[in-house]
């Protein structure tokens, strides 16, 4: 009987955490427990997990837990009794639960709601108590005027006209059902809502409506309730249950529950309920607003400093793996160097260990070879300028190493000429995680020629876009191709020469007005067509480029 | 890919280069393009010698059937002058003292010096002396459209306005306001004679 009147059922397949209300507070847990409803045990619940939070105890089966789990709030809990258990019988606590109904309590706890003053949306997950008030300006939420008018509908007009005198209903219904009215300030006659307790304006204390007294009485006197308790009152078994600790824990468990009770954390509205005089009104929404904001700035910088942390554990990680490395090569030259040791032991498994260890490395991405060159594994800047651009010289051109076994070579393998920005997300592509900021890019580009064959050199085109290059894209040279074929093969088009050289037609245009700023090439403008209409469409050439014809041209027309 | 000369049906050659269809566009390139605009100035000045054209306007390129298709097209290439560039090759006539701006303080269209006003001065004093005009008053209008042909004929009046004044610095002419307009008198050259 008890649990039917007391507990709630919970869909226990919901982790309990998200179980419980924002403000509520996960004490103590313990398995192995069964259930006794009153005094006999309850069939359903024989084993289960018990969590007392500072608000609730939750029972989760362990069976079947979406349909046999179940909270009781403690705020029902007037008295417990602790029985150490002897020899066959386990160890028992027994909630005497109070009389009150619980039926009346909780609200929709759950479920959000705007607050009537500030029209602030008070997000769902709140206990009870806290749900009472609104989180941000404190004041009361006027659930209990809807339960009142609800109370209106459910009771029809003729039953409360026939079991009250006449006249005693009518003097009794003005005054339940009126709206509770604006409080005004005797000191500065402001309209406050009903339900503030100091001036809005000026923090004068205000005297107690006369709405706010009828709308105390309509909560606590439902006409249907009373008998309801009165039923089993002397039925003492329908007033408590037992917890009977079959796998042990009880005594931690116990204490936790007489703290959580003592705790009253059900009465105590929330944690700013001391300050509640003050925190109502707009300076207590500015008040709000404030910690809420400082609150998500210690959140914010908890959560970066795990970041950090993490990234200093990852640094460990990388460095360990160096040292286990070099441990293997060093192990593996001095079994190869050592003639005795080849022969005597059985080494093949040595090898074996450690080319698994090294393949498990490489899996993990801390393949020595491979691993990317950070600012901290070199001592010197220059060398550690050198080294990146040692390997910028391997991902555009494809060492010797990765050119031999895979297919894939290097970015610039069969292409001249590449902008730089494509250069940069393909290095740091290649380098995973430890990124390379532009800045440093640009500091690596002038070693590059160094350590690349054939040289690439940096170079920029008049639009100020960047492009890395090999001999045959410099300056000169291109000029000269470009000379050339077109001396051979007459006039080109842009897109004609994009094809011949294979780069994009962005980046041959760059490189034709280069040509044509040194004055081997002219142009022809495809707008100085006669505009022709073919079919229906009006056909515009595009620049077609000729060897310069201007230079040493003289007149040989009419004289 | 040889480009050839073409004469036209007026009679005109004209160069090789304008047969190129690069010729038609604005180059980028300064030596490339002065170069071009040089050829140009030199087709204009020739083709309305020979044609005796005094004008010529940014619009001719926009349009057809006018004196200019034979030169500023190029049917057989498919290509023309765009109106910008005709635009930078006049005023480059212009400050090259080529040409004047007609009517002034505008750039749409210019009178052609394919003789120089100076040039104009001496021609018109010559013929006013071979045919026994000096000393009497002429109308510009007889002076522009005499009888018989003349090299004077169809000259413009701003032109003709422009040797007059030459003329008269020298002491050789003389403006004489008459009851219909301007007139002009003629003396014999006193420096030479």
């Amino acid at each position: 009987m008890a649990l039917q009147r007391y507990t709630k059922s919970v869909d226990g397949t919901i982790p309990i955490q998200a179980l419980m209300y924002n403000d509520e507070e996960l004490i103590s847990t313990q398995d192995g427990i069964g259930i006794y409803d009153g005094l006999q045990k309850s069939l359903d619940h024989q084993s289960g997990i018990v969590h007392v939070t500072s608000q609730r105890l939750f029972y989760i089966d362990a069976t079947k837990k979406a349909s046999r789990s179940f909270s009781l709030a403690l705020s029902h809990v007037s008295r417990t009794d602790y029985y150490a258990g002897l020899f066959s019988s386990s160890p028992k606590v027994t909630l005497h639960l109070s009389i009150e109904d619980p039926a009346s309590e909780e609200p929709s706890g759950f479920g959000s709601w705007e607050c009537e003053v500030c029209a602030y949306r008070n997000p769902p997950g709140l206990s009870p108590s806290a749900a009472r008030v609104c989180a941000l300006c404190g004041v009361p939420r006027s659930l209990p005027a809807k339960s009142a008018s609800s109370a209106s509908s459910e009771v029809p007009q003729p039953n409360i006209d026939s079991s009250f005198p006449t006249s005693a209903s009518t003097s009794a219904l003005p005054q339940r059902f009126r709206k509770p009215s604006s409080i005004s300030c005797p000191a500065c006659t402001f309209l406050n809502h009903p339900y503030m307790q100091t001036c809005e304006i000026c923090s004068t204390p205000l005297p107690k409506a006369s709405g706010d007294h009828t709308y105390i009485e309509a909560k606590s006197a439902p006409t249907t309730r009373p008998t309801t308790p009165g039923l089993n009152d002397n039925d003492i078994g329908s007033k408590m249950l037992k917890l009977s600790f079959r796998k042990g824990g009880d005594k931690v468990f116990y204490t936790a529950l007489k703290r959580s009770l003592k705790g009253r954390a059900w009465e105590i509205t929330p944690s700013n309920a001391g300050t509640n005089g003050a925190r109502s009104g707009i300076s207590g929404i500015m008040q709000a607003v404030e910690t809420n904001a400082q609150n998500r700035d210690t959140d914010m910088s908890n959560a970066l400093q795990d970041l950090e942390a993490l990234m200093v554990k990852a640094k460990d990680m990388v460095r360990l793996a160096a040292e286990l490395n070099e441990r293997l090569t060093a192990s593996s030259t001095t079994t190869a160097n050592d003639p005795y040791s080849s022969v005597l032991s059985s080494t093949p498994t040595e090898p074996e260990e450690a080319t698994f260890i090294r393949s498990s490395l490489s899996q993990l991405g801390l393949q020595m070879e491979n691993t990317p060159v950070t600012l901290d594994m070199m001592k010197d800047e220059r060398e550690w300028m050198e080294q990146l651009a040692r390997e910028l010289a391997s991902i555009l051109q494809g060492s010797e190493k990765v050119s031999s076994s895979s297919s894939s070579g290097g970015m610039m393998k069969k292409r001249g000429i590449i902008a730089l920005d494509e250069v940069w997300g393909g290095w740091n592509r290649a380098r995973g995680v430890a990124l390379i900021p532009p800045s440093t890019f640009l500091e690596v580009i002038p070693h590059l020629p160094a350590f690349t064959n054939p040289t690439i050199t940096s170079r920029t085109l008049n639009s100020g876009l960047a492009v890395l290059h090999t001999p045959p894209y410099s300056r000169a040279a291109f000029a000269a191709r470009i000379c050339g074929l077109l001396a051979l093969a007459g006039p080109k088009s842009t897109t004609e020469i994009a094809q011949e050289e294979d780069i994009t037609i962005g980046l041959t245009v760059e490189m034709l007005i280069i040509v044509e700023e040194d004055g081997d090439v002219c142009r022809d403008d495809g707008q100085s067509v006669i505009q022709e209409k073919k079919g229906d469409i009006l056909v515009l050439g595009e620049v077609n480029w000729w060897a310069n014809l201007f230079i040493g041209y003289t007149w040989d027309g009419q004289e | 890919m040889a480009l050839s000369t073409h004469t036209t049906t007026t009679g005109f050659l004209l160069p090789s280069i304008h047969s190129a269809p690069p010729f038609f566009t604005q180059q980028p390139h300064p030596s490339s393009l002065s170069i071009a605009t040089e050829q140009w100035i030199q087709i204009i000045l020739k083709y309305s010698r020979h044609r005796r054209l005094f004008t010529i306007r940014v619009e001719d390129s926009e349009t057809t059937g006018h004196d200019w298709d034979e030169v500023l097209r190029n049917e057989r290439i498919n290509r023309k002058v765009l109106p910008s560039y005709l635009s930078y090759i006049l005023a480059q006539m212009v400050s090259q003292k080529l040409a004047a701006y007609e009517p002034p303080k505008q750039d749409r269209s210019v009178l052609i010096y394919w003789r120089l006003p100076e040039e104009w001065a001496e021609v018109l004093h010559e013929w006013v002396s071979s045919t026994g005009h000096l000393n009497t008053i002429m109308t510009f209008y007889e002076i522009t459209d005499p009888p018989i042909e003349s090299p004077l004929s169809g000259l413009p009046i701003p032109l003709l306005r422009q040797a007059i004044t030459i003329l008269s610095k020298t002491n050789r002419a003389q403006i004489i306001a008459i009851a219909d307009g301007e007139g002009v008198r003629f003396f014999p050259s006193t420096g030479k004679a």
